[in-house]
C-alpha cells in the first residue's frame, strides 16, 4: 500500500483543493452544477482514502458528502455558517492527508464529525447514516466513470487513434482540426478529446489528441489519412479497448498513449531533464565546433550526424520545457479562498475577478509565484481597500474590488494586482525612508512616484499603520520584489492615491533555450536576446539630438545608446560605418552601437548565481560551443 | 505531369517566394492572383491542382475566397498560408474547406512537405 501514498496524497490534495474552491465559488452563486462538483470531489476523497484504509478522512468525507448531498436535495439554505463549517472539514482533511503523507495516521476529527452530523440531521431530519470504510482495496488509478458513447454504426471496427501535434506547430488547434477532418471523412466519429470547443479555446495539452472512429477502412485506412497530415505523429492506432476488458495487443502499441494517458512525474525529475537536455544541446554544439577543425572531405559526414543528433536533442528539449508548461490557475485557482478568508478576518466585503488563469508558463516560474500573489492580494485587502463605511463616504460601492489579469505579451507575461482601494501613500514612503536613514531627504525629493512606490519593497519601510497577522511590516514587498526577480521578472508598482493600486510582475516564460545574437563592444563578445532585436543596420554616423544622439530608420528616430558605455566598458572611437542593434526597451524602440556583429547561436540560459544575479542588466549566461562563457543582456534593464 | 499550383497572395514578395519554391521543386505554377475575388475568377480558368492562399486581402479575403472555390469545386485543394496569431482565421479557413495551412514565416521545405501531403504524392 505505502507505494501508493504518493499518488493518494497528490490526488487527494487536488480534490480538497477544488472542494474549496468550489465552495467559496458557490457561496458567491449557487448553482446545481457547483453542488455536483463538490459532492465528486468529496466522493472522490472519500473513496480514495477508504481504499487506502485511512478511516478519518474517509468518514470526514462521508459526512461532507452527506451535507452536501442535503444541499443537493435543497434541504435548506447555503448560508455562510455552512460554507465555513465545510470549508473547516476541507481543512481538517487537508491536514490529515499531510498526516498520511509523512507516513503518521491521521488523527479522527469527532468534534468536527459531530457538528457536522447535527447540521445534517437538522436539515434533513435524519440522523446521517453511519459510515463504513472498507479496508486494504487497492487504490485504482484512473477510471472516471465512462460517458455513454453514441452506439457505434454496426459493421466498421471501432479504433482509437492516438495522435500528436508536433511541438514544432506554430497552430496545434488547427493541426488538431485537420486531424478531425480527415478521420471524419473514414466514418463516424464517436469522440474527440479533448473536444472541439476545447481546442478552438486553445486547450491541447502537450499536442494530444484522441479520436475513436468507427472507420471504413480499420487501421490502414486510418494510417494514411494521418500521414497526410503535416506536423503530426500517429502514437497509436487499435481497436477500441472495452473499459474493464483485459488488454488487447495492438498494432502499434504505445506504453502510456492507450490505457493512462497521463502519470505523475515528481517535479524534480523535470527539472533533472530540462538539465539534462539543455547539457545535451550544449555538448551538441560543443561537438559541431571540434568538427569545424576536421579536413574539409571528412565533414559532411559528420555534420550530418550533428545535425540530427541537434534536431533530436532539441526536440526534446522542446518536449521537456512543454511537459514543464503550467497554467498559472494553479496558482490563482487559490486565491479566491484567501481573498474570502482575509475579507472575513477583516470584515470587509470583496469581489475578486481573476482572468487568464489558462495562461502557461514554466513549473519554476509558477511555484515561484505562489506566495508573492497571495501576499501582494492580502496586502491589496488588507491595507488597499478601505471599510465599508470609508468607501461609501468617498463615493465608491461599497464592496472592495480586486482584479488579477494575467496576459501574454510576446515572451512575457504580466501577471497584474489591480485594487479600487485607498492607493498608497508615496509620500508617506518617501518620509519613512528618509526618516530610516535609507535615503537622504535630498534623493527621496529627486525620485519619480514610481520609485517612490518602489520604496515599500525596502524592509522595514513599510506604511501600514496597523500591524496585522495578515500582512505589513514591509518585510513582504521585499520579498516579493526578490522573489518576481530571481525568475527573471521585473515588479513594477502604480497607485493612485483614492483610486487604487496595481501591482505588475512582468514574468518570462520560459527558462528556455534562446536564440542570441552576439555582437562585440570593447572587445567584449555579448548575447542579445533575438526576440528583443528588431533589426540590424550598419550607419555611417548618426545624428545630433536632444540629450542623446539619434539614428533614422524608416520613419523613425532612434535614441542611440553604446553598448560598451551601458556596460562601463571603454566605448571604442567610432570610425566610419558601424553596426547597430535595434531592439525594445520599455519606453519604445533603440538603437544599440556595438563593434562588430559576431553571429547569432542558439544557446541554453543558465542562470546566474550570486554576487552575479545581483547585477542589474544581465539575464543570464551561456557557454558557446567554443566553450567561450557568454553574459546575456537584459537590454530594459540596462537602459532603466 | 507536373503538379499546377495557383498562388494567392496581396504581397509581392511572398507571391515571388512561393513562385520559386514551387517551381525549384518541379511544380507548374500556372498563375498568381493578388486578392480574393481574382482568386475566385483564377481559379475558374486555371482549375489548379493545388491552391495557396493568404488571408488578409483586399476586396474578399482568403477564408471567404477559399468558402467560394470549394463551395462550387468540392475537390479543390486550397491551403492557407497564414501569419503567427491568425490562430482563429486559420480555423475559419479550415471550417470553409481549406486543405490544410503553413504559417509564415516558413521555410521552403515546410510548405513543400505540406504541398506532397495534400496532394497525396507522399503517404
Amino acid at each position: 500500500m505505502s507505494r501508493y501514498v504518493g499518488l493518494f496524497v497528490a490526488e487527494a490534495v487536488e480534490h480538497l483543493e477544488a472542494l474549496g474552491r468550489d465552495l467559496v465559488t458557490l457561496e458567491q452563486k449557487r448553482s446545481p452544477e457547483m453542488v455536483d462538483s463538490l459532492f465528486r470531489h468529496a466522493h472522490s476523497v472519500k473513496g480514495m482514502a477508504a481504499s487506502m484504509g485511512l478511516e478519518p478522512i474517509a468518514t470526514l468525507a462521508h459526512r461532507v458528502e452527506d451535507l452536501v448531498e442535503a444541499l443537493r436535495k435543497d434541504e435548506g439554505p447555503l448560508d455562510q455558517a455552512l460554507v465555513d463549517l465545510l470549508l473547516e472539514a476541507t481543512d481538517a482533511m487537508q491536514g490529515q492527508v499531510s498526516a498520511a503523507a509523512s507516513g503518521q495516521p491521521p488523527a479522527p476529527s469527532t468534534a468536527l464529525l459531530s457538528r457536522l452530523g447535527e447540521l445534517v440531521q437538522s436539515r434533513t431530519g435524519r440522523p446521517p447514516a453511519p459510515t463504513r470504510v472498507a479496508q486494504n482495496v487497492l487504490f485504482s488509478v484512473g477510471g472516471p466513470e465512462a460517458s455513454p458513447s453514441p452506439p457505434p454504426p454496426p459493421d466498421f471496427p471501432l479504433l482509437d487513434v492516438h495522435m500528436r501535434v508536433l511541438p514544432s506547430s506554430q497552430n496545434p488547434g488547427a493541426r488538431a482540426f485537420v486531424l478531425h477532418r480527415k478521420l471524419s471523412a473514414l466514418g463516424t466519429v464517436l469522440s474527440v478529446e479533448p473536444s472541439l470547443e476545447e481546442v478552438r479555446a486553445g486547450a491541447l495539452p502537450e499536442g494530444r489528441l484522441c479520436i475513436v472512429v468507427a472507420a471504413r477502412g480499420g487501421v490502414a485506412q486510418v494510417r494514411q489519412a494521418v500521414a497526410q497530415v503535416p506536423e503530426v505523429e500517429l502514437v497509436s492506432v487499435g481497436p477500441r479497448r472495452p473499459v474493464a476488458a483485459e488488454p488487447v495487443a495492438q498494432e502499434a502499441p504505445h506504453p502510456l498513449a492507450s490505457e493512462v494517458r497521463s502519470v505523475r512525474v515528481r517535479a524534480e525529475l523535470l527539472d533533472d531533464f530540462l538539465e539534462l537536455a539543455g547539457e545535451l544541446l550544449l555538448a551538441t554544439s560543443r561537438l559541431r565546433e571540434m568538427g569545424k577543425r576536421l579536413p574539409e572531405a571528412q565533414r559532411p559526414m559528420l555534420e550530418e550526424g550533428v545535425d540530427r543528433l541537434h534536431g533530436l536533442a532539441k526536440d526534446m528539449h522542446g518536449r521537456v520545457m512543454g511537459a514543464r508548461m503550467t497554467p498559472l490557475a494553479v496558482v490563482t485557482d487559490q486565491l479566491p479562498r484567501t481573498v474570502r478568508d482575509v475579507a472575513r478576518r477583516r470584515g470587509r466585503e470583496v469581489d475578486l475577478e481573476v482572468e487568464g488563469a489558462e495562461v502557461e508558463l514554466d513549473r519554476s516560474i509558477v511555484d515561484a509565484l505562489a506566495d508573492p500573489l497571495l501576499h501582494v492580494l492580502r496586502n491589496a485587502i488588507d491595507h488597499g481597500l478601505e471599510d465599508a463605511e470609508t468607501r461609501k463616504a468617498s463615493g465608491k460601492p461599497q464592496r472592495g474590488r480586486v482584479k488579477v489579469t494575467v496576459r501574454r505579451a510576446r515572451d512575457r507575461v504580466m501577471v497584474e494586482v489591480a485594487d479600487d482601494g485607498r492607493g498608497m501613500d508615496a509620500e508617506g514612503l518617501s518620509a519613512s525612508a528618509v526618516a530610516r536613514g535609507v535615503l537622504t531627504a535630498e534623493a527621496a525629493a529627486r525620485l519619480p512616484r514610481s520609485e517612490l512606490l518602489l520604496l515599500s519593497c525596502l524592509p522595514g519601510v513599510s506604511t501600514a499603520k496597523d500591524v496585522t497577522d495578515i500582512s505589513g511590516r514591509g518585510v513582504g514587498m521585499d520579498a516579493v520584489k526578490r522573489a518576481v526577480e530571481r525568475v527573471g521578472g521585473m515588479l513594477e508598482l502604480e497607485s493612485e492615491p483614492g483610486r487604487g493600486t496595481r501591482v505588475t510582475f512582468r514574468l518570462p516564460l520560459t527558462v528556455a533555450v534562446l536564440q542570441l545574437l552576439l555582437v562585440q563592444a570593447s572587445g567584449e563578445v555579448l548575447g542579445l536576446p533575438i526576440t528583443k532585436v528588431l533589426g540590424v543596420v550598419e550607419r555611417d554616423g548618426v545624428e545630433p539630438g536632444p540629450g542623446r544622439p539619434l539614428l533614422r530608420h524608416d520613419a523613425a528616430l532612434l535614441p542611440v545608446h553604446g553598448l560598451a558605455t551601458l556596460l562601463g566598458f571603454e566605448e571604442r572611437e567610432a570610425l566610419g560605418v558601424r553596426p547597430f542593434v535595434l531592439m525594445e526597451a520599455d519606453k519604445g524602440p533603440v538603437a544599440l552601437a556595438v563593434d562588430v556583429l559576431v553571429g547569432q547561436e542558439e544557446v541554453v540560459l543558465k542562470a546566474l548565481t550570486r554576487p552575479l544575479d545581483q547585477l542589474p542588466g544581465l539575464a543570464g549566461v551561456t557557454i558557446l560551443g567554443s566553450g567561450r562563457p557568454v553574459f546575456i543582456l537584459d537590454v530594459p534593464r540596462l537602459l532603466s | 505531369m507536373a503538379k499546377r499550383v495557383l498562388i494567392v497572395d496581396d504581397a509581392s514578395f511572398m507571391r515571388s517566394m512561393l513562385r520559386e519554391i514551387f517551381v525549384e521543386a518541379g511544380y507548374d505554377v500556372v498563375g498568381e492572383a493578388t486578392h480574393g475575388v481574382e482568386a475566385v475568377q483564377r481559379y475558374e480558368e486555371l482549375r489548379p491542382d493545388l491552391t495557396t492562399m493568404d488571408i488578409v486581402m483586399p476586396y474578399k479575403n482568403g477564408v471567404e475566397a477559399t468558402r467560394e472555390i470549394v463551395r462550387t469545386h468540392p475537390q479543390a485543394v486550397v491551403v492557407i498560408c497564414s501569419a503567427l496569431g491568425q490562430e482563429a482565421l486559420v480555423l475559419e479557413a479550415l471550417e470553409a474547406g481549406a486543405a490544410d495551412f503553413v504559417v509564415k514565416p516558413f521555410r521552403g521545405e515546410d510548405v513543400l512537405a505540406m504541398a506532397r501531403k495534400v496532394l497525396g504524392e507522399e503517404a
